[in-house]
This record gives C-alpha cells, sequence and structure tokens, in this order.
C-alpha cells in the first residue's frame, strides 16, 4: 500500500483481458484511487472477452439475444468496429473470424484505453498513464517530469529501445509479430515479405492508432507509404536490417 | 482479490522461454559410479496459442529424457532438458483484406537503428505473438513433464 504522505503517485499492474495492464497516475494518493479504472477494465473483460463463455459477447454469439438488445458499450465498440472497417477498407472486420460469429477483440484494448483515459479525466486526474499490453495513453507528465518518455522496444532485441518519444498527450500503439529469420508474410502474395519487424503509430486516439499500427504491419513493406498519409497520425517503422523509416512528425526525443 | 503482476509490462508481456522453463522440468540428479544411464528424446507440441489478430502459434519442444538408476537402490532418477524450441505455425495474414495505396511518395526520414536509454517511463510494445507463443510453451512443458 502506498502512504498517503507528500510523496504522491501511485502504480499498479493487474492481469486482465490476457495482458498485463498498468496505471500510473503521478497525481493521485493511495492504491485505493486505481480502483474506478480497474473495474472498467474487468467490466470490459466481462463484456467482450471471446474466451469467456458468460461475457456478453459470447452469449451475443450463441443468439441468448440480439444485437439491438445488447448494452450500450457493445453498441458504441461494433459502431467504431465499423468506421474503422470503412477507413482500413475491410481490415477490422468483427466478423472475421467466421461470418455468423463477433469479435471485436482487435478494438476492444484501444478503445478501452481512452475510455479509461475519459475515467480518469473525470476522476481529475491530470498526470497518468494508462497502458494495456504495450500500447498506452499517457497524459500530463511522469512528475516530477513535466512529460511521459515512451520507448519503443526493439522486436527483436527485448532489452533495447531502439526510441523514444515524449509527449503530453499521447496515444502510442506498437504492432509486431513473429519472424522467420528477416520475414514477414505478405498478404496478398503469401510470400515472406522482407524486412518489417514492427510499427509504432503515434497520435491522439488510441482505438485509432491501434488499428492503424495493426493494419500497417500486416501491409509489410508497403506499409511506410500509408503510414506517410495518415492524418493526425505519426508512425515509426523498424526494419529488419537494423532501420527505422518515420515521419517527419514522430515525437522522438533528442537523444 | 487483486493479481497483481510484480513486474513492468514491457519485460512481462514479451518475457520469452528461458532457464526458468528449462529447470521448471529438470531434476537434479546425484549419480554414483556405477549407474545405468538411458537417455531418449522426444518432440512435444503444444496446444497452438492464440496470437490475438495474428492468428495461432503453435510451439514445439524437443525434451532430452535422461534415466539413470542407481545399480544399489535401483532407485530411478529422470532428468528431462528442453534441446530445442521450434515455432512450425508461424502468423499470418492471409485473410486479410488491406488497404494499399503507393500512388503517395511517402515522406520518411530512414535511420540506422541505436539504442536510447535515458529517462523512459513507459515501454511500448507488441504482445500478442509473444503471449500465443508463451502460452503454447507452457502447454507443451506440461506434456514434456507427464512423459
Amino acid at each position: 500500500m502506498v502512504a498517503a504522505t507528500a510523496a504522491r503517485g501511485v502504480h499498479r499492474v493487474e492481469q486482465i483481458m490476457g495482458m498485463p495492464i498498468v496505471v500510473d497516475a503521478r497525481d493521485v494518493d493511495g492504491d485505493g484511487a486505481l480502483d474506478p479504472l480497474f473495474d472498467w477494465f474487468r467490466f470490459v473483460d466481462e463484456t467482450f472477452s471471446t474466451y469467456k463463455s458468460d461475457s456478453t459477447i459470447s452469449r451475443l454469439n450463441r443468439g441468448e439475444f440480439a444485437v439491438g438488445d445488447a448494452p450500450v458499450v457493445v453498441h458504441e465498440v461494433l459502431r467504431r468496429c465499423d468506421e474503422l472497417r470503412a477507413e482500413t477498407r475491410g481490415f477490422f472486420d468483427v466478423h472475421a473470424a467466421s461470418d455468423d460469429q463477433l469479435d471485436p477483440s482487435g478494438l476492444v484494448k484501444g478503445w478501452s484505453v481512452d475510455r479509461a483515459a475519459a475515467l480518469a479525466h473525470d476522476l481529475g486526474w491530470r498526470n497518468y498513464a494508462i497502458n494495456a499490453g504495450g500500447d498506452m495513453r499517457v497524459v500530463g507528465g511522469a512528475l516530477p517530469h513535466p512529460e511521459w518518455r515512451v520507448g519503443i522496444q526493439h522486436p527483436l532485441m527485448r532489452d533495447e529501445v531502439v526510441a523514444v518519444v515524449a509527449g503530453t498527450d499521447l496515444a502510442v500503439a506498437t504492432s509486431g509479430g513473429y519472424t522467420r529469420g528477416d520475414h514477414v508474410f505478405d498478404p496478398h502474395t503469401h510470400e515472406p515479405a522482407q524486412g518489417l519487424l514492427s510499427v509504432t503509430i503515434v497520435g491522439p486516439n488510441l482505438a485509432n492508432a491501434d488499428a492503424y499500427a495493426t493494419a500497417a504491419f500486416a501491409m509489410g513493406e508497403r506499409a511506410p507509404a500509408w503510414i506517410a498519409r495518415l492524418r493526425g497520425y505519426e508512425g515509426l517503422a523498424i526494419t529488419s536490417d537494423s532501420r527505422s523509416l518515420r515521419t517527419p512528425g514522430f515525437p522522438l526525443v533528442a537523444e | 482479490m487483486r493479481k497483481e503482476v510484480a513486474a513492468l509490462v514491457g519485460t512481462a508481456a514479451l518475457a520469452l522461454p528461458n532457464l526458468n522453463a528449462v529447470a521448471a522440468i529438470s531434476r537434479s540428479t546425484s549419480s554414483t559410479a556405477k549407474t545405468k544411464t538411458v537417455v531418449a528424446t522426444k518432440s512435444f507440441t503444444g496446444t497452438p496459442g492464440q496470437a490475438d489478430r495474428w492468428g495461432e502459434v503453435e510451439v514445439t519442444i524437443v525434451v532430452k529424457k535422461t534415466t539413470t538408476t542407481n545399480p544399489t537402490t535401483k532407485k530411478k532418477t529422470v532428468k528431462r532438458k528442453i534441446t530445442a524450441v521450434k515455432v512450425p505455425i508461424y502468423p499470418n495474414h492471409t485473410d486479410r483484406s488491406v488497404f494499399i495505396n503507393q500512388t503517395a511518395l511517402p515522406i520518411l526520414i530512414q535511420e540506422t537503428l541505436k539504442a536510447q536509454s535515458t529517462g523512459i517511463d513507459m515501454i511500448s510494445n507488441a504482445t500478442d505473438t509473444s503471449m500465443g507463443f508463451q502460452q503454447s510453451l507452457q502447454s507443451a512443458i506440461l506434456k514434456a513433464k507427464a512423459w
């Protein structure tokens, strides 16, 4: 427990939705102050987990009730999925797994962090970070520092950080995946595509940043061209030959 | 009660199999002078781990089992060691249709990577596949333990 002393700030890690969730609040005192956010993430898990048979989404998929009768958060998520599906030309498809099963989990992580940030704001927090499995919103500063510095992990050398971004209101999402040697798979040719190991997208909103990072990573070597055209979002791609490609506005910290 | 994870997200989510995993199925043995030793090798494939958006990851481990029999007590000591980790199923994206526009000339800055370190508050990384990897690895280790 954190004592309510002059040393302000508290953080906690919990494993929810199959990933570690970190909340680091610098202008809040007492561990209990973080409860509303973790309660929110547990609620999201109970609602959207496709791994839990009693989740709302699982019951919806079994036809226990109609979409129209689903809770309002389900409507909100499905609507965002539709918007992103259009924007990514079908990349985000809640029916991706099968035609009669909804699986919005590709969006739920980023969306739930955005909603948690809104909740934190309503609670009066102004300096905090909410990190769900490596994707995060950072707001204000890591007091006493006036901003948050986020390290982008090297996709292969996991104890190395290849870039540092800093900001006072950022969503940061990184997508990557398994590589066989230097290869990732091109979704169109089904051939190993040369050289993209991870994509990081930075912008105002994590649901979008995460969706864009996911889409860009799947594009492989075509990703940089697509990233360069994103509005309001900046990107950094790490290639297998130890180079980075980034948009000019990417908020890198000069070392 | 809350389930607390005592590590930072970066390392916790991406920890790959290490010596701890090996130690978990190894048993120390104190062999005597005239022991009989039988060595066998077998592969164990874990149930595919769901790697979220990327599909499934299936991990196979090769386990070397050394059985030593003490000639006087007839007591058998079994030692298992992971000698290889293979990932036969790689995530791919064959079902995905993506928006690709190559008409715009991208404005991008290319640099050689260099390690950075100073004053980081958070780490951003991709967790999806490694979690599926861990999941599958764990199930392969459980199978090997029963051998």
